[in-house]
C-alpha cells in the first residue's frame, strides 16, 4: 500500500500571522491542531459500533467533537494524533482529512457580528454546540458554536488566507 | 435573500447555500441500447420551460450536500414545496 506522509502545515506556509488578532471586542486566532475525520455511513449504527461512541443524530447537532453535517455525513474534530479504526470491509467510510482544513477561533462579545459580516445564517440564534456547514461570502466553512461568545470555524487550507483577511478586515 | 426549506436539514436556509440541478423527475432509460435517436434527443435535451409551476432538482451543496426536489413558480420565484429525492412528484 502506498504510504502518504501527512502534510504538516504551519501558519507561515499559508502566510498567516502566528499571533492572534485582537480587535475591539473580538479576537481571531488559529485553532490548535486537530485530527479531522470525515465519517460517512448510510447506517449510523454500524459507524457507532465501529468507533465505540455515539454520533449526533440530527443535522447541525454536535456530540463529543463530532458534528452531524448531513444525513449520512459527520465531521470529527478530535485531539491531534487521535487514530480511528478505518472499518475495512464494513459499509462505512472513515477518512483522515486532518491536513485538508484549518481551524479559526473567533472569540469575544463581537464574535457573532464578525461571522455575520459574511455568513448568511442567523448565527446569533445558534445554541451552544450547534455546528453546521455554510458559506462565508463564497467560501465554504463549518461554523461551530463552542461557547456563548466563542466560535470555531473550519475552512479548507487554500481558502484560509483569504478568510483570515476577510475576518480581519471585518474586525 | 430567498430562503429555501431543505427537507433533510428540516429548516429554512439561505439561497446561496443551494445549487439548481435542472428539471426533476426525468427517468433514465431502463434499456439504453434499445433507445432510438429521437428518444435520446428527448431524454438528453428536451426540457419543459413552463410559465408557472415547475418541478426542479436542487442541491444543498454548502450544507448537507443532498439533492432534493422542489416545486417553484417560475413567475414569482416562490418555492411552493420541497421534498426528499425519491419521493413522488407533488
Amino acid at each position: 500500500m502506498l504510504e502518504i506522509a501527512p502534510m504538516k502545515l504551519s501558519a507561515a506556509d499559508l502566510a498567516l500571522p502566528a499571533e492572534a488578532l485582537v480587535a475591539d471586542g473580538v479576537q481571531l486566532a488559529l485553532a490548535d491542531d486537530y485530527a479531522r475525520f470525515s465519517l460517512r455511513a448510510r447506517d449510523a449504527a454500524i459507524l457507532e459500533g465501529l468507533l465505540g461512541r455515539k454520533l449526533p443524530a440530527k443535522i447541525g447537532e454536535t456530540l463529543d467533537g463530532v458534528a452531524c453535517l448531513g444525513p449520512d455525513e459527520w465531521l470529527a474534530l478530535l485531539p491531534a494524533g487521535t487514530a480511528l479504526p478505518l472499518g475495512e470491509g464494513l459499509p462505512v467510510s472513515v477518512t483522515d482529512i486532518s491536513s485538508r482544513a484549518l481551524g479559526f477561533v473567533v472569540e469575544g462579545p463581537r464574535a457573532v457580528e464578525l461571522i455575520t459580516s459574511g455568513c448568511p445564517l442567523d448565527v446569533a440564534k445558534f445554541p451552544i454546540g450547534r455546528g453546521t456547514r455554510t458559506v462565508f461570502e463564497t467560501v465554504e466553512i463549518v461554523v461551530w458554536r463552542t461557547a456563548e461568545a466563542r466560535f470555531h470555524i473550519e475552512v479548507w487550507r487554500s481558502f484560509a488566507p483569504w478568510l483570515w483577511h476577510a475576518l480581519a478586515a471585518a474586525a | 435573500m430567498l430562503l429555501i426549506h431543505c427537507p433533510y436539514c428540516e429548516e429554512d436556509r439561505p439561497e446561496v447555500e443551494f445549487a439548481n440541478g435542472g428539471q426533476a423527475h426525468i427517468a433514465r432509460p431502463a434499456d439504453p441500447s434499445a433507445y432510438s435517436d429521437p428518444q435520446w434527443e428527448e431524454f438528453l435535451y428536451i426540457r419543459r420551460n413552463p410559465r408557472g409551476r415547475h418541478h426542479e432538482r436542487w442541491r444543498h451543496v454548502h450544507g448537507c450536500g443532498r439533492f432534493f426536489n422542489a416545486v417553484r413558480d417560475t413567475v414569482s420565484d416562490r418555492f411552493e414545496t420541497t421534498y426528499k429525492a425519491g419521493e413522488p412528484a407533488r
